[in-house]
């Protein structure tokens, strides 16, 4: 067995593991990440919910309940990692808009609107009520969309579809960086006559450059075009997890791939070594400190049993919210039900409660009392206690 | 208005059953529906086709009858029927004498038993427990309760026969005190039907008393509520029951690429109202892991539950009720029909047809036991290499169901309601229990102008909650896991609410 040493080992390669090993790393620190493959950021929206329950997300974020966990992360340092996350995007060519003070509105593509602080620059002219006109351009045999969804709500609007040549999200994203493909669909478009005020199309504009493609579309249908996030697989999700990977790279981060963790070493009081299935053979990699950001259940951070939650890599304390009948609530729409509340409970040191070990800190959705879906506290719940508590291990190993 | 000599209420097994009997018979009939066929006990039962073995000893006259409707379906059902086989299993602990009981009833009622050792039965059906004792092997055979309806209503359809579906009967017709026929809202339009009839088939199952009470008639029954769990892998090729007497979660069944397991018995009030205990869910998962220990790790995607219509009677269990079948005249032109089985069904039905000949003294002798059901050459040929081929089209990645016959259902049947095109494809049966193809199917309905946008987007939202009823009471594990993303992407992805 191999032994790789470092100060930081990140678990998850999601917003909040990638937050807080670009911080780590931008600090000096020799940072490892590991993953047991694509994070869920890459099935997101790539919108970055901060506290969507309320108009302003910062007072939404003081109005949740006192055990939260967003209440660890003082005001001034979700400004900071969300500024960051800016400057980041900027320089990576996929730049997002929106103010923390106020939350904004993204068309989904079943025609309801949803509600989210920064948004990504290609979704920035998304109409803001049901009263806009727009014309929808699908394309022939997408599975996951229907733009009949979205006339149920914007009844002025209208759509066409375009014959792409394959009818994957993937494959249509992959065409539109092609010059000639753009050149054809701009050809088609301008024949169309398109007279409503906005174009939507759904989000395949481009696997990376969408902003420069859409820029195109506008300047020669001289109308604003906004993207429409779709269900899985989605584009902007990649984008959003393909930019972060790669600045955390660019920080001197190193990220071992589709290497599960199985195993853990431990003296004391110390967390030693995560033992990863690679391929060939386990390898042990040493650090000083460990940051979890392995996310919920779907991210795979935790997981039910019939009588109980566990947490998949350390087996950390896990809060369990009630019995299992009380797990979910009997209306599908509520988003409010018990499991939301299940996770690592922390101090305000991002240190698991009652915790064997001192070297752990815990950070993005699989922390206890988040209730992600019933507050709104997506990605930017993961950047912000993402650098929090990338900074309470910085203090530790200082 | 509509004239025909029978109308039949209820589309479950029994009431299909009576059409295709009637049909058979040269007899003009309708049936109405409140739901889909197979809505009822019929599609929430575990699809064991009973060689009678489980009735043996405590009711050994419906064994009999369950052995011989096997012979039978067996015979002219051969595209819904699996004969899978069946094993009975002793485990450590169960009862010798039993056992004893159990093969000296197969044998009084003339079902074939074969006593096997346990190395034979483990190579049978390896994934049974290593501890057994030994098995007894009888002829069960798994069944599929939403193909036998269609099938047998095919006939009713050839002869011209009619049928509504999705209507409810609001009213029973009455002239000098004789039920002459009834009144029916179609569900989804809100238009009301009349249809009159020379008598009236009430074959409604759980909703028996509450159809009869239309006719200002009683018919007391015990409603015995049975929970089932769905497995995602079919762990066994075989049904496997454990030797013992009737008890929760003691019976396995293999279904296409599934099993489920059950069941419980439990009596219950309104048959509308079902609710399934988490307690229930883990004794069936513990007792079916006794036989098939596989059961306490595999994936459970959904549990629900049927309502056997069971004639009252003193006994406290229900178990202990005799799964036997009546008819009750009402003496008014109505006839009532309850109890029985799945595997009965077709007896059933032939039976209330000889009394619906005796009544309009008319003379044709049965022969659902003899011709095969119609239909059934239409549903071979369509290999999994075939939906393979066609990836790109397909809707459903659990069942590989794809676009065209999405297309094709909606156009032959011009349903509007998701629910039935899961029926007839499997669409949506699979693991993740319709959360990715319920949304693009509802997206074709709107596409080919079945539905307007408002109705697509509303019968997702009811179907969202229809489906969560029924899976959860069976999240934890990699369940919970894709539920949870479900919901992450109607509820954040989608944004979507309850009330727009």
């Amino acid at each position: 067995m191999s032994v790789i040493e470092y100060d930081v080992i990140v678990i998850g390669a999601g917003v909040a593991g990638l937050t807080a090993g670009a911080f780590l790393a931008g600090k000096g620190l020799k940072v490892a990440l590991v993953t047991s493959g694509e994070p869920t950021a890459c099935l997101s929206t790539g919108c970055i919910d901060v506290c969507a329950q309320a108009k302003n997300p910062l007072q939404g974020i003081e109005n949740l309940p006192d055990e939260h966990p967003y209440h660890f992360v003082p005001p001034p340092m979700i400004h900071q990692a969300l500024s960051d996350f800016q400057q980041i995007m900027t320089n990576r060519m996929l730049p997002y808009t929106g103010l923390l003070q106020e939350n904004s509105l993204v068309l989904s593509a079943i025609g309801a609107f949803k509600t989210t602080c920064l948004l990504p620059v290609t979704m920035q002219a998304s109409p803001k009520s049901d009263d806009e006109k727009i014309h929808i351009v699908t394309f022939a045999g997408l599975k996951d969309f229907y733009p009949g969804y979205i006339i149920s709500r914007l009844k002025k609007s209208s759509f066409s579809t375009y014959d792409a040549g394959v009818s994957t999200t993937m494959g249509i994203a992959a065409n539109f960086e092609k010059e000639s493909f753009l050149e054809a669909f701009l050809l088609w478009m301008e024949k169309l006559g398109i007279r409503e005020d906005k174009i939507a199309v759904p989000a395949v504009l481009g696997l990376e450059s969408a902003p420069v493609i859409l820029q195109k579309i506008e300047n020669r249908l001289e109308r604003p075009v906004f993207e429409i996030p779709t269900i899985p697989p989605s584009m902007p999700g990649r984008r959003l997890f393909n930019a972060l990977k790669d600045h955390f790279r660019h920080q001197g981060g190193d990220i071992y791939w589709n290497w599960p963790v199985s195993g853990v070493e431990k003296t004391g009081r110390l967390i030693e070594a995560v033992i990863t299935e690679s391929p060939g053979a386990p390898n042990s990699i040493n650090a000083r400190a460990f940051l979890l950001a392995s996310g919920s259940f779907v991210g795979g951070g935790l997981l039910a049993l019939r009588r109980t939650i566990v947490e998949k890599i350390f087996d950390l304390p896990v809060f369990v919210p009630g019995q299992r009948e009380t797990w979910f609530n009997q209306d599908y729409f509520s988003a409010d039900h018990g499991i939301g509340r299940a996770g690592i409970a922390v101090d305000s040191s991002f240190r698991p409660a009652d915790c064997r070990w001192d070297n752990i800190f815990v950070c993005g959705a699989i922390l206890a009392h988040t209730e992600a879906l019933k507050n709104g506290c997506g990605h930017g719940f993961a950047m912000a206690t993402g650098q929090a508590a990338a900074l309470s291990c910085l203090e530790y190993l200082q | 208005m509509i004239k025909t000599d029978v109308v039949i209420i209820g589309g479950g097994a029994t009431g299909c059953g009576i059409a295709r009997d009637l049909a058979l018979r040269g007899i003009p009939h309708c049936l109405i529906e409140k739901g889909d066929y197979a809505a009822g006990a019929t599609g929430a039962c575990h699809g064991l086709l009973h060689s009678g073995g489980r009735y043996a000893v405590s009711d050994p006259i419906a064994a009999k009858e369950c052995y011989d409707e096997n012979l039978i379906l067996r015979r002219i059902g051969k595209k819904c029927v699996e004969p899978t086989g069946g094993l009975f299993v002793r485990l450590p602990g169960d009862s010798k004498m039993f056992r004893e009981r159990f093969l000296r009833s197969c044998d009084d009622v003339g079902i074939p038993t074969e006593i096997i050792s346990s190395t034979r039965a483990l190579e049978l059906a390896p994934n049974l427990n290593p501890e057994l004792e030994e098995a007894v092997r009888v002829p069960d055979c798994s069944i599929d309760p939403f193909r036998l309806c269609m099938l047998n209503m095919r006939t009713s359809e050839l002869k011209g026969g009619l049928s509504f579906t999705r209507h409810r009967v609001m009213e029973i017709i009455k002239s000098h005190g004789r039920c002459i026929g009834v009144k029916a809202v179609d569900m989804v339009t809100g238009e009301s039907k009349e249809i009159h009839a020379n008598l009236i088939i009430n074959a409604s199952g759980a909703w028996t008393n509450l159809v009869a009470g239309l006719a200002g008639c009683e018919v007391p029954m015990t409603l015995s509520k049975g929970s089932l769990v769905i497995t995602n892998h079919r762990l066994t090729d075989m049904v496997i029951n454990r030797l013992r007497p009737p008890s929760d979660g003691d019976i396995i069944v293999p279904n296409e690429a599934v099993c489920l397991a059950g069941t419980t018995s439990l009596t219950v009030e309104d048959p509308d109202k079902l609710f399934i205990q988490a307690d229930e869910v883990d004794v069936i998962i513990s007792e079916a892991g006794r036989m098939v220990p596989h059961f306490n790790q595999t994936r459970i995607i959904r549990a629900f539950s049927g309502v056997r219509p069971l004639l009252k009677s003193q006994k406290q269990d229900s178990r202990e009720i005799s799964r036997g079948f009546q008819i009750i005249d009402h003496q008014n032109g109505m006839f009532s029909i309850v109890g029985g089985k799945l595997t009965t069904f077709r007896l059933m039905a032939e039976k209330m047809v000889d009394t619906v000949m005796n009544t309009f003294n008319l003379k044709r002798a049965c022969e659902t036991a003899e011709k095969p059901l119609d239909g059934q050459e239409e549903l071979s040929g369509y290999p999994l290499s075939k939906r393979l081929a066609d990836m790109k089209n397909i809707v459903c990645e659990c069942e590989l169901v794809t676009r065209k016959t999405v297309e094709q259902i909606i156009t032959k049947t011009g349903t509007r309601h998701v629910g039935d095109i899961s029926h007839r494809t499997r669409l949506g049966m699979g693991p993740c229990q319709g959360g990715f193809c319920t949304f693009r199917a509802l997206g074709i309905m709107h596409d080919k102008s079945i539905l307007t946008a408002d109705q697509s987007v509303q019968s997702l939202r009811e179907f969202l909650q229809r489906r969560f009823r029924g899976i959860r009471s069976a999240l934890w594990g990699d369940q919970l896991r894709e539920e949870q993303l479900v919901e992450y992407i109607y509820l954040g992805i989608l944004a979507m609410e309850k009330n727009p």
